[in-house]
């Protein structure tokens, strides 16, 4: 309690946090089971959204105070692309990672059969399934889904098919699909395959109605997957509320970066209130002993989730610079890079993170911007700042 | 090109809404103002494909349908979306919109449509939405009511008979419990029941 009273009072004690349904909101709600928010006198609502759309626009007209979002939606936001224009930013990156591309079970033996071994490379998988495109035996263009247009899954997909020399564009149909009714559109052949957050995937896995493929982490690793949105007109008003909701949630994070809490998060998460989900979907990426097909043994991942480890909360500016150029390359723009300096600057706020690691008297990194696709294992950022491995598929 | 004349075609609209009571009620309604609605769809049943087969000018959808990052999907221009949509947000009329989400609807129109004529539909659902949310309030607020008095009932009975007291002493017995605990009468209410219950069962096995 040292830390509260040392603390700024908040403008603001009672807030609504807007998530989804996927297993990565462990944070939003393991900071309310810990008690993280009380402690920081904050009384959090935590209100579950059916879509991104929804959770942007309850922000924007301040129906939440906050939510967790896909790390590229407060830039499309801002962009104004697909709904309402906002400028939002966030100060906190919740977790790393989290995503898996599954396929039917008819193209996943195809996979293997042409060399593919998800378990060991995501970039055997990719090229076994150019050449299953090359040879042309499927008469109809296969038709892949992902949660959202402006996403990591949309990103990553893109990234593993272009590995394996197929065009996402032309090549194959990427559309969009709630999450609930991935597995659901795989089991009836309505999609090929998808690229999902957890837990959806295991699901899939687990129904035997897909295999998975590859997951975030071996396309790209450690990969930012979630953030921290609030309005940059909402953070202007109530500064020290934000930062206290920032402290709660990297104490959360920090509480998950210890493997042996995951089990109980397991728990936590499958309750009714929250996921209201068998607990058994949850365990395999949160535990990190991954099944990536019905019937095979779980496969060691302790990176599937990252929330505390590696820095995880630091919004890189090198990641938003990158899921913009992403973003743009989408709607078939190329943003000038001043333009998406500029925007990336506003809105992914390091500022904002080390001011809430001061008062945990946590190091945080001195620059901005760290490269991609360099190091294969952990390195040393600077004296102090141990970063996670960063290779991706392609540069 | 807007497609706007003096004498406009009625726009067409589908309508994604799970709730069917509301659904049809805000057909009606969008029907009797001389709107053409193409089709009511609940979630999860091919809008992409409805999208494709009917290129509505609108579509009107339910906040608790989860197939909005669905529809935003279409406002990218690709080989797959001939007729790109937007959301409704006639040059950032925040408030309004704000009205539309607190009713729990929005829309999405096709670029080429004028908002001008949308503002009429999305009126007609807001006003629908609102009414069926203030009607689900009360009907939430009087089974509350009705299950509260339910609960005293069943306490104040068992109390009367554990007890062998009257009706008017077993109120008061809960009532006072209420006040000491800071509980509501339900809430006492239902812990009496639990307790004696548990009792009596309990009886009941060693007689």
């Amino acid at each position: 309690m040292t830390e509260a009273r040392r603390l700024p009072p908040g403008e603001k004690t009672s807030l609504y946090l807007g998530y989804l349904r996927l297993t990565d909101s462990a944070p939003v709600i393991m900071a309310r089971e810990l008690g993280l928010y009380a402690k920081y006198d904050l009384d959090v609502v935590l209100q579950r959204e059916v879509s991104w759309a929804n959770l942007r626009d309850k922000l924007v007209t301040g129906v939440l105070d906050a939510g967790q979002m896909l790390a590229p939606l407060p830039l499309a936001t801002a962009l104004g692309l697909g709904g309402l224009r906002a400028d939002v930013v966030t100060g906190l990156a919740l977790s790393l990672n989290g995503n898996a591309i599954a396929l039917n079970p008819a193209l996943s033996v195809a996979i293997r059969e042409l060399g593919g071994d998800a378990e060991s490379s995501a970039r055997s998988t990719a090229e076994a399934l150019g050449r299953h495109l090359r040879a042309g035996s499927d008469s109809e263009q296969l038709t892949l889904a992902t949660a959202h247009s402006f996403s990591c899954h949309t990103f990553l997909l893109q990234m593993w098919l272009r590995a394996g020399g197929i065009d996402p564009q032309r090549d194959v149909r990427i559309i969009v699909l709630p999450p609930e009714q991935m597995v659901d559109s795989l089991a009836r052949g309505s999609i090929d395959g998808f690229c999902v957050g957890e837990p959806w995937s295991s699901i899939a896995v687990q129904h035997g109605v897909g295999a998975v493929q590859a997951t975030g982490y071996q396309i790209w690793n450690n990969g930012i997957e979630k953030v921290l949105g609030v309005l940059a007109s909402w953070h202007q008003r109530f500064p020290a509320t934000h930062l206290r909701l920032r402290l709660a949630l990297m104490e959360a994070c920090a509480w998950l970066a210890d493997p042996a809490n995951r089990d109980e998060t397991a728990a936590v998460l499958a309750l009714p209130e929250y996921l209201d989900t068998p607990e058994a979907y949850l365990t395999p990426s949160l535990t990190g002993r991954f099944v990536y097909s019905k019937g095979r043994e779980p496969v060691e991942m302790p990176h599937f989730h990252v929330f505390g480890r590696f820095q995880a909360g630091f919004p890189w500016r090198s990641h938003g610079d990158w899921l913009l150029q992403q973003t743009g390359a989408l709607v078939g723009k190329t943003l000038p890079a001043e333009r998406v300096k500029s925007l990336v600057q506003q809105t992914y706020r390091t500022d904002l993170y080390r001011e809430a690691a001061r008062y945990l008297h946590l190091p945080s990194p001195s620059g901005d911007y760290k490269p991609r696709n360099r190091h294969a294992t952990v390195w040393e950022y600077e004296p102090g700042i141990e970063l996670g491995p960063d290779l991706s598929l392609l540069p | 090109m807007i497609k706007d004349t003096n004498h406009p075609q009625a726009l067409r609209l589908i309508l994604v809404d799970d709730d069917r009571a509301r659904a049809s009620a805000v057909e009606v309604n969008l029907t009797q103002a001389g709107f053409t609605v193409l089709s009511v769809i609940p979630t999860g049943s091919g809008l992409l494909y409805q999208m494709a087969q009917q290129e509505p000018d609108v579509v009107i959808i339910a906040l608790d349908s989860p197939d909005r990052d669905v529809l935003e999907s279409l406002a990218i221009v690709s080989s797959h979306n001939a007729r790109p949509v937007v959301m409704f947000s006639e040059s950032g009329d925040q408030s309004f919109i704000a009205d539309a989400i607190g009713a729990g609807v929005t829309a999405y129109q096709a670029e080429d449509i004028s908002p001008r004529r949308v503002r009429a539909a999305i009126d007609v659902a807001i006003a629908q939405f609102s009414a069926f949310s203030s009607i689900r309030q009360e009907l939430d607020q009087t089974r509350r009511q009705l299950s509260e008095r339910k609960d005293v009932e069943k306490a104040k009975g068992l109390l009367m008979e554990v007890h062998r007291v009257t009706e008017e002493a077993a109120f008061s017995t809960l009532r006072k419990l209420a006040m000491d605990k800071n509980k509501t009468l339900g809430e006492a209410a239902r812990d009496v029941v639990a307790i004696l219950e548990k009792t009596s069962h309990r009886g009941t096995r060693h007689d």
